[in-house]
């Protein structure tokens, strides 16, 4: 589904980036992706999402490479930011309707999405504001239904809980799950160790714009220990939050 | 409370036409950019210090050494009180940053003055470019006295707070008025074009009335410009003339009454900040949506309605690019009533009218074109696009779309009226409905290839990418400057040979822009130049 192979993105006078990262995220994994502030998390996402250009290396999604076929790539997938920034001059719905126009769906199929994962995520009453007098919590449902609504193979998240309510996380992880089940894949990235360990059946951890450890959750997490101590193993003390 | 509006201030200037981004940014590149930003901006100062001092050394080749002073003063307040009171409302009532300042244990009246006192600032630099080269040519020919001087530094330090106060006060009602309603934005446009409009009848009427000037008058030109410059704006009369006489007391009374005018308005602005900006700040949710049928749409007419909603979304957007085509129905207009002869004469050489309408009304229309800054306002949101399965054609088309949908029904007016003025027999008529066609759909590609060259993304306030970015400077004029220029060389050929020059120049715009089209589309927007962190 993901194959990332030795990128490497550094920005111009700063040490900051990602080095020689490699992933391969299969179909149904519910892939997580931690690592301390700064470590290359958002860059890696960016990259793969073809928001941002790398130094080296190769991004593939179903087998699409995303820099000599960026639409290809990206008809594949969704996109959400950690603190997304949508059009606040547009009403929810008109939102909607762009990404859904965009992305071919037809008028049919956008209404029935639209109207489960809206009333799942109880924002179908406000559809008709303006998405400037939305909350956070609001935009972060509008940007997780936008990206439904056009039923990607994978999901590619930065930070999705933050700002949820807990209904609202717990009907994400739900809609994670089935996704998966029907063979599409998550990519995400979070701070919340607790929820990876038990969302998750892969995991990889980042320092310093290097992977630390990658694989299956019950590899890296090892009997009798936990998410968070691994990662404040590899990571090291100095470096957590 | 003056610690705050210090503090404050200190805040709102230290990245004052991005020279903090300049100072710390990392990247190279970046910083290459900015330097060539300033560079530009250098080279435009040079021209307004040449062109001013030209200005004053002619005044005074004249013998109306006297007028300059006040000529000087007049033109920077005029200026400023334009430019001002296009931006007022969005740099005082500037709702980025506000909840952070207002959580903060700050006097509301503290947040006014520092966003007063910014504005006062960039208007100061705006009345020093216009008024010191204008000065030093003045010394320089005239060797005045010391009064001179010490009337100067009394007076140029006030000479931007009337003009201000105006143009705040003007900002502040619309921005006032505005509040209040669902459509902010487009209310707040349409009230600040009401309010160029009037002030445009109104300077007309003022320059019309010039003939009941006393004859005797007339007969001493300096007298009559004073007279007229003192129509127009009187303090800088005033001012200009307690310069001129090294008038000390005359000076010190202009700087009260400036002061006086600039503390009452600067008062109800601080007085009224709260509410009109916690009016802004209100949002209009119903909370009453219910699922209906939804329509589909075209990839191209999807972005180019999202392009419109995002227009009229922003009242300075819409008041700097929507003033050019509204002026050319105007232009139209008047020449439908007032005739040709009346325009004629208003031009400085006998050319004929027929034959540079088209010209100077695609000049009009192309003053300020919305795709010379729509990559940039995309701002924070430009990781939606690029993240969506767009080419770079299917973007940049529906932005081209947007503006070309604008500016139609403009278009088709001035045209309408143009044809009843100017009863144009096929041959004209070909090239007035081709040449303002083909310099529009040149000055929207224009626009967005420099804007593709020049994008600002991340910002502030919409002023800085509207007013301040370069690719307002170099993008919204190149249609105009081009319109001008076709303008002048087809008012230079012999009338038979106009018709060839015409068709020539519709050629090589219309070849300029297919290759800039060709070009615009094959950047890349995800590469490094539209990259960012």
């Amino acid at each position: 589904m993901l194959k990332i192979e030795h990128l490497t993105k550094h920005y111009r006078g700063s040490s900051k980036g990602v080095t020689n990262l490699s992933l391969h995220i299969a179909p149904g994994d519910i892939y997580a992706f931690i690592g301390h502030n700064g470590a290359g998390k958002t860059t890696t996402l960016k990259c793969v999402a073809g928001i941002q250009d790398f130094d080296a290396g190769t991004v593939q999604i179903c087998g699409y490479d995303i820099r000599k076929n960026p639409l290809g790539c990206k008809r594949q997938f969704a996109y959400i930011p950690d603190n997304p920034d949508l059009y606040e001059y547009l009403t929810g719905i008109q939102y909607l309707n762009f990404i859904a126009d965009i992305f071919g769906v037809n008028a049919r199929e956008r209404e029935e999405r639209i109207k489960k994962y809206g009333d799942g995520f109880e924002i179908t009453a406000s559809l008709g504001d303006l998405i400037s007098t939305y909350s956070h919590g609001m935009k972060q449902k509008l940007a997780l239904l936008s990206a439904l609504v056009h039923q990607p193979k994978l999901l590619i998240l930065d930070e999705p809980f933050v700002g949820l309510d807990p209904k609202a996380a717990v009907i994400l992880k739900t809609i994670m799950h089935s996704i998966c089940a029907e063979g599409g894949a998550i990519f995400f990235s979070t701070h919340v160790l607790d929820v990876a360990e038990k969302l998750c059946n892969k995991v990889a951890i980042i320092k310093d714009g290097t992977l630390v450890t990658s694989g299956d959750m019950e590899e890296v997490v090892k009997q009798g220990q936990s998410l968070e101590s691994i990662f404040m193993e590899v990571a090291g003390h100095a470096d957590t939050d | 409370m003056l610690t705050q509006i210090r503090i404050l201030t200190k805040l709102e200037l230290c990245n004052l036409y991005g020279l903090n981004v300049l100072r710390f940014s990392k990247d190279k590149k970046s910083k290459q950019k900015n330097m060539g930003l300033m560079a530009l901006w250098i080279i435009l100062l040079v021209i307004l210090i040449c062109y001013v001092g030209g200005l004053s050394y002619g005044l005074i080749y004249l013998g109306l050494e006297d007028a300059v002073p006040a000529y000087l003063i007049t033109v920077s307040g005029l200026l400023i009180f334009f430019f001002g009171m296009l931006k007022a409302g969005n740099i005082i009532f500037q709702r980025e940053g506000y909840d952070i300042l207002c959580a903060l244990p700050l006097r509301t009246g503290a947040i006014a003055v520092s966003r007063l006192l910014k504005m006062y600032v960039e208007d100061l630099l705006m009345a020093l470019a216009v008024l010191l080269p204008g000065i030093g040519v003045y010394i320089w020919n005239i060797r005045p006295g010391t009064g001179f001087y010490l009337t100067v530094l009394l007076g140029t330090w006030i000479i931007p707070l009337i003009p201000m106060a105006a143009s705040i006060l003007m900002g502040t009602l619309i921005t006032g008025i505005s509040s209040r309603m669902r459509h902010k934005s487009l209310l707040s446009a349409g009230l600040s074009i009401l309010a160029v409009l009037g002030i445009l009848y109104g300077s007309s009427r003022l320059w019309a009335v010039e003939g009941d000037i006393n004859p005797e008058m007339l007969k001493d030109l300096s007298a009559s410009i004073m007279a007229l410059l003192e129509k127009v704006y009187p303090p800088a009369v005033w001012l200009g003339m307690a310069m001129i006489r090294g008038d000390i007391p005359g000076a010190l009374v202009c700087v009260s009454l400036s002061l006086a005018v600039f503390g009452a308005v600067a008062a109800t602005v601080a007085f009224s900040f709260q509410k009109i900006s916690q009016s802004l700040q209100g949002n209009f949710a119903k909370h009453d949506y219910r699922m209906g049928k939804l329509k589909a749409d075209s990839l191209l007419r999807s972005l180019c309605k999202r392009e419109l909603r995002r227009y009229f979304s922003s009242s300075i957007y819409v008041t700097n690019t929507i003033i050019g085509p509204v002026m050319g129905c105007v232009l139209s207009a008047a020449l439908l009533f007032s005739g040709t002869d009346f325009m004629e004469g208003l031009l400085p050489l006998p050319i004929d009218m027929d034959s540079i309408v088209p010209f100077l009304i695609s000049g009009v229309f192309c003053m300020m074109t919305t795709t010379a800054t729509s990559i940039s306002m995309e701002g924070k949101n430009w990781w939606i696009l690029k993240s969506l399965p767009l080419t770079t054609k299917n973007i940049l088309d529906g932005k081209i779309l947007m503006n070309l949908l604008l500016l139609l029904p403009f278009y088709l007016l001035s045209e309408l009226f143009l044809i009843v003025a100017l009863k144009p027999g096929a041959g004209e008529l070909l090239w007035l409905l081709l040449i303002p066609a083909v310099i529009i759909l040149f000055s929207c590609v224009y626009g967005i290839a420099v804007n593709l060259r020049f994008p600002v993304l991340v910002w502030e306030s919409e002023v800085r990418i509207v007013k301040q970015s370069a690719s307002a400077m170099l993008g919204g004029m190149g249609g105009f400057i081009l319109a001008i220029l076709c303008a002048v060389a087809v008012g230079a050929v012999p009338g038979e040979y106009a018709a060839y020059l015409k068709a020539g120049i519709c050629a090589v715009i219309m070849a300029t822009t297919a290759v800039l089209y060709r070009s615009n589309n094959r950047f890349d927007i995800c590469g490094k130049v539209l990259s960012h962190r």
